[in-house]
């Protein structure tokens, strides 16, 4: 113990005699594990953290994979099948999201709600703040009883406990709030307070009767559920796709279909669990880079302290005590860097919150905890054994006579595991900077998208109506008084009402049968998205209309039920023209029009089949108003207030937002992960020159006997500064072949990242290799300099 | 004490082989007071490592009182250079992050010593050698006769009974030279067996015995 105090007494004491030294290598370290630790509390935030609920590995989300294939909401009639005979399941809940207008408590206020069934707090097992949650158990379906967030109760109610017991409106039905849930309850996203359904499955939305019946057409609400305790999550899997089977089996329209029960810590994170990890691997090259650098720092400074390491062998110093010593003194400097790095991530974590897309999941589990401090006190001293075992390895093996003799200026092995560092440090920066050049490429390719409509001087403002006040009628009636209102205002003059928003959350669909066509067996079923739109539309959003007309006034409720399709929905008509003909969405509607393609989901999301309702045939309360306008925001938003306010004084209106914020919103996560990956790259570039710097500068030092006898037989400074200049760029051109076959293979890794980018892009490698090589020819400049103005007198009287 | 039997040392240069040390035969007894001497590239600091256990690329018969040095491995070699061997560099090579203490202190500390007795030990040194008040200065704060004793004082502490010196007052001036020379003799004089290598007759005259070396070979012993 006493030695080792000793050791890291004289560690610090080194330290602060060789300032330069400590600078560079605690900065390398602080900005290696700081950023480090700042993405993995990201990644450790959003994808390896449980859920914070109560045995949270036994919650699945319950995934109804459609004929097509893809992931679809549950239908009531399902649902209730699947809740009655899943035994493996102790409690099955459904859930959809809902606007909630509350009043009877000042000012009436807007929130993000969900809608569940009985047993959502029985698959969220979490103890509430105040009061308590429903339950399967305790609760029937139809108690007029909610339970708010934390955040709501703290913004909102003043954080007054006697909320609990009281009675307010939501969406104008007396409800008693029963309880408080705290903040990290958050399930779905951004829920702000849950309602307990009248039924035993969610309302429908759409005011209809698929709640009631027994309908497996229209799936409209998300199912979760726990796995019962003394049952694996393979039994419940398996029995979940049992019962789906044989509901398939029984009902020709769902035939095809099936269940899987996933874990929900997965399923909320599919999306970005591959681009995480990636973020994980850059960030762990930046470390690795950081300890390479350092690592040839610590060479360097060994051969600088041969004579010191041979003069303590001669005293008695064996090998294991002095490999002990110097490791002593690369962790002491990991441990000190590592703290600094803790900054560091603190500062960049807050950075990377603040940067990180809204849309990113589990955002609000990200923190700097004890897990971080352990995984940066393991990285810390992992770091500081990885980069102070080789060179201390090397330095405890002196060749004690000619160290004690010439002070260890000669020595080109140690000399030779630097240049290994320097080629690992310029290889792994390369597989950076490419895997940074091919993202930036992929995102600004993304950007560059055409959506099919028009994104500049676009305001759209959100519209939902609380279902319980508003029927299908006075939804219609609504809407209409809104758009007359706002179409009359000079400021905006061009609207439409839509559902859905393009990038927006909402969806509905449909399949696309057209009507005296064979019937085709459901997996082969063309899905088509609808939308509901108002006339004004098409020259609001910029869409073509390609062929027939566009709705028109006479289009009403009352008149003959049509649709505009996109061109994509034209050949399901097989060759046929489609003005004039009819398609089955549960009764007739003739088509009238053929308009061009959008990206509605997603700037990388080919164009889908679509069909265009008139709002007054298929109104929905979640549609919003489209304005084309120079006007901004703020003057729309107003606008639109007024008009509400005319109708309806206690409706708030939702989100307003640019069309451009609502397609930055929708590529948030690449933008996001792309600058990041350039932000590694950035810094694993700057590392690498500096360990070429290092190199370089290290071995003018070591070379200044040889220089001066070549400037003494007549080389030319500039002779001088072309051998240094080259044997940067030999060390550095070998980093950049290792680098280019390790980012040919890595590359792949990432290819599900990227959008009409190939992983083998030439330009991409080529430039970024020879911007590698000018940045390690600048690093070599400084050292080259220096070695042209060594005087041949004073270098041979060194030797 | 010590008995050195045809030590050879060479280096190949492809086919070729050069002899720093030949065929050299010798014997030192405890209590001796050796110089060696003879002039540049003569093989003097070689068998002065040698004899220290710094070097082990050599061939011969090297006993030290009844350790066959030329068997040993290196673990044993070092245990028996630890045991017996105090070894004083022209260049002082004191180091410079470390005390005139922590100096002194550290030959202990690598032969495991308690923290207790070292104290003590350091203590006499520093009290024999009259530097107590430099104990907390760095090298670089010393003149260059104040770092070889510093570097003795170091050698000495803990209590080997051989000091090789390799030209231990080639880098001090006259005067200084002198003090350091009687150092040695009066630590001679109480019993430790001294090695030097010199070029300076004035130092070797503190010596009891001179070995001369000339291209390697032993050419004189008197």
């Amino acid at each position: 113990m006493g030695v080792l105090s000793q050791d890291i007494r004289y560690a610090f004491r080194s330290f602060r005699r060789a300032p330069g030294f400590t600078f560079v290598a605690l900065l390398t370290l602080a900005l290696g594990i700081g950023g480090t630790t700042a993405i993995f509390s990201l990644v450790d935030g959003v994808v390896l953290r449980p859920l914070p609920y109560a045995d949270s590995s036994r919650i699945v989300r319950l995934n109804r994979i459609a004929a097509s294939g893809g992931v679809d909401s549950f239908s009531a009639a399902d649902y209730r099948d699947l809740k009655r005979d899943a035994t493996t399941l102790s409690a099955v809940a459904g859930y959809r999201s809902d606007i909630v207008d509350v009043t009877g408590r000042g000012e009436p206020i807007r929130i993000v709600g969900t809608q569940t069934t009985a047993a959502f707090f029985d698959v969220f097992t979490a103890p509430p703040l105040l009061g308590r949650a429903y339950h399967e158990s305790t609760d029937e379906p139809g108690a007029a009883v909610a339970v708010i967030g934390e955040s709501i109760w703290r913004q909102q109610f003043g954080a007054d406990p006697s909320v609990v017991g009281s009675q307010v409106r939501l969406n104008g039905v007396p409800t008693e709030i029963i309880g408080v849930m705290p903040q990290w309850v958050r399930h779905p996203a951004k829920s702000d307070a849950w309602t307990l359904s009248p039924l035993d499955v969610p309302t429908s939305p759409f005011g209809t009767d698929a709640d009631k019946g027994g309908s497996r057409d229209v799936h409209y609400f998300t199912a979760v559920a726990r796995v019962a305790g003394n049952h694996a999550l393979i039994d419940a899997r398996e029995q979940v796709k049992a019962i789906a089977k044989r509901i398939a089996d029984q009902n020709s329209g769902s035939a095809g279909e099936s269940v899987d029960a996933e874990p929900l810590a997965i399923n909320m994170v599919a999306d970005v669990r591959t681009a995480m990890m990636v973020l994980l691997s850059a960030v762990g090259f930046v470390l690795l880079i950081a300890c390479a650098n350092v690592a040839g720092l610590l060479i360097a400074r060994g051969a600088a302290r041969r004579r010191e390491i041979a003069v303590r062998t001669a005293l008695g110093a064996g090998r294991g005590r002095l490999v002990r010593q110097l490791l002593t003194e690369s962790v002491v400097l990991a441990l000190v860097g590592g703290g600094l790095g803790l900054m560091v991530a603190g500062w960049t974590l807050q950075l990377l919150v603040g940067f990180a897309p809204g849309n990113l999941p589990r955002l609000d589990d990200v923190v700097l905890d004890w897990r971080i401090a352990l995984f940066a006190l393991g990285t810390t001293i992992g770091v500081g054994v990885l980069f102070g075992l080789m060179p201390a390895l090397q330095s405890s093996r002196p060749e004690l006579s000619a160290d004690l003799k010439d002070g260890g200026r000669s020595g080109t092995s140690r000399t030779g595991v630097r240049n290994v560092m320097v080629v690992a440090q310029v290889a792994l920066a390369l597989v950076l900077l490419i895997g940074a050049g091919l993202m930036l490429t992929s995102f600004a390719r993304l950007r560059a998208v055409d959506p099919g409509f028009r994104t500049t001087d676009i305001v759209t403002v959100e519209l939902m109506l609380p279902l319980a006040r508003f029927s299908e009628g006075a939804q219609r009636s609504f809407y209409t008084g809104v758009l007359e209102r706002l179409q009359a205002n000079p400021v905006t003059a061009h609207s439409a009402m839509l559902f859905p928003f393009p990038f927006g959350g909402g969806n509905a669909q449909a399949s696309l049968l057209v009507i005296g066509q064979p019937e085709k067996p459901p997996q082969q079923r063309q899905s088509a998205e609808l939308n509901s739109i108002s006339p004004g539309y098409l020259s609001a959003s910029g869409l073509r209309l390609i062929k027939g007309r566009d709705f028109n006034t006479g289009d009403g409720a009352d008149g003959p039920p049509v649709a505009l399709i996109s061109e994509s929905a034209v050949k399901e008509f097989n060759g046929k023209d489609p003005i004039g003909e009819k398609i089955d969405l549960g009764e007739p509607v003739t088509v009238v029009g053929v308009v061009s393609d959008v990206r509605r989901r997603s700037l990388s999301d080919p164009p889908r089949a679509a069909v265009y309702l008139p709002y007054t045939q298929f109104v929905l309360p979640y549609m919003g108003a489209m304005i084309r306008t120079a006007g901004g925001v703020a003057a729309v938003a107003s606008a639109v207030k007024a008009a509400v306010a005319q109708i309806d004084p206690d409706l708030p209106i939702g989100d307003v937002k640019t069309m451009e914020e609502l397609i930055a919103d929708s590529t948030g996560e690449p933008r996001f992960r792309s600058l990041l990956i350039a932000s590694f790259a950035g810094l694993a570039l700057l590392l690498a020159a500096v360990g070429v710097y290092g190199l370089i500068s290290f071995t003018v030092a070591q070379r200044v006997p040889e220089i001066g006898v070549r400037l003494a037989l007549g080389a030319s400074p500039w002779q001088v500064f072309r051998l240094v200049i080259g044997s940067g760029l030999r060390l550095a051109g070998v980093g950049v072949l290792v680098g280019l076959a390790a980012a040919f293979g890595a590359a792949r890794l990432v290819s599900g990242l990227l959008f009409n980018t190939s992983t083998t892009d030439p330009f991409i490698y080529v430039s970024l290799s020879l911007l590698l090589l000018t940045i390690s020819a600048l690093a070599c400049y400084v050292p080259a300099r220096r070695a042209m103005k060594v005087a041949p007198m004073t270098a041979l009287r060194s030797e | 004490m010590i008995k050195l039997t045809s030590i050879e040392k060479s280096y190949r240069h492809g086919l070729s082989q050069t002899f720093v040390l030949r065929r050299v035969n010798a014997e030192i007894k405890q209590g001796d007071f050796v110089s060696i001497m003879g002039p540049s590239g003569a093989g003097k600091s070689t068998l002065l490592h040698i004899l220290g256990m710094h070097d082990s690329a050599w061939t011969g018969e090297y006993w030290l009182f009844d350790d066959p040095i030329h068997q040993l491995s290196a673990k044993d070699r070092m245990r028996v250079q630890k045991q017996h061997v105090g070894f004083v560099f022209q260049s002082y090579h004191l180091l410079d992050n470390l005390t005139v203490y922590e100096n002194i202190d550290l030959p202990l500390s690598y032969r495991d010593v308690k923290k207790t007795e070292r104290e003590g030990m350091v203590a006499d040194i520093l009290d024999r050698f009259n530097i107590v008040g430099k104990k907390d200065l760095f090298p670089n704060q010393l003149s260059g006769g104040q770092q070889q004793l510093v570097a003795i004082a170091r050698a000495v502490v803990a209590k080997p009974s051989l000091i090789l010196a390799d030209e231990p007052t080639g880098n001090l001036h006259t005067d200084q030279g002198k003090e350091i020379m009687e150092l040695f003799r009066r630590l001679n004089e109480a019993g430790t067996t001294i090695v030097q290598v010199t070029h300076s007759q004035a130092n070797a005259a503190y010596g009891k015995r001179v070995i001369n070396l000339k291209d390697g070979w032993i050419v004189d012993e008197n």
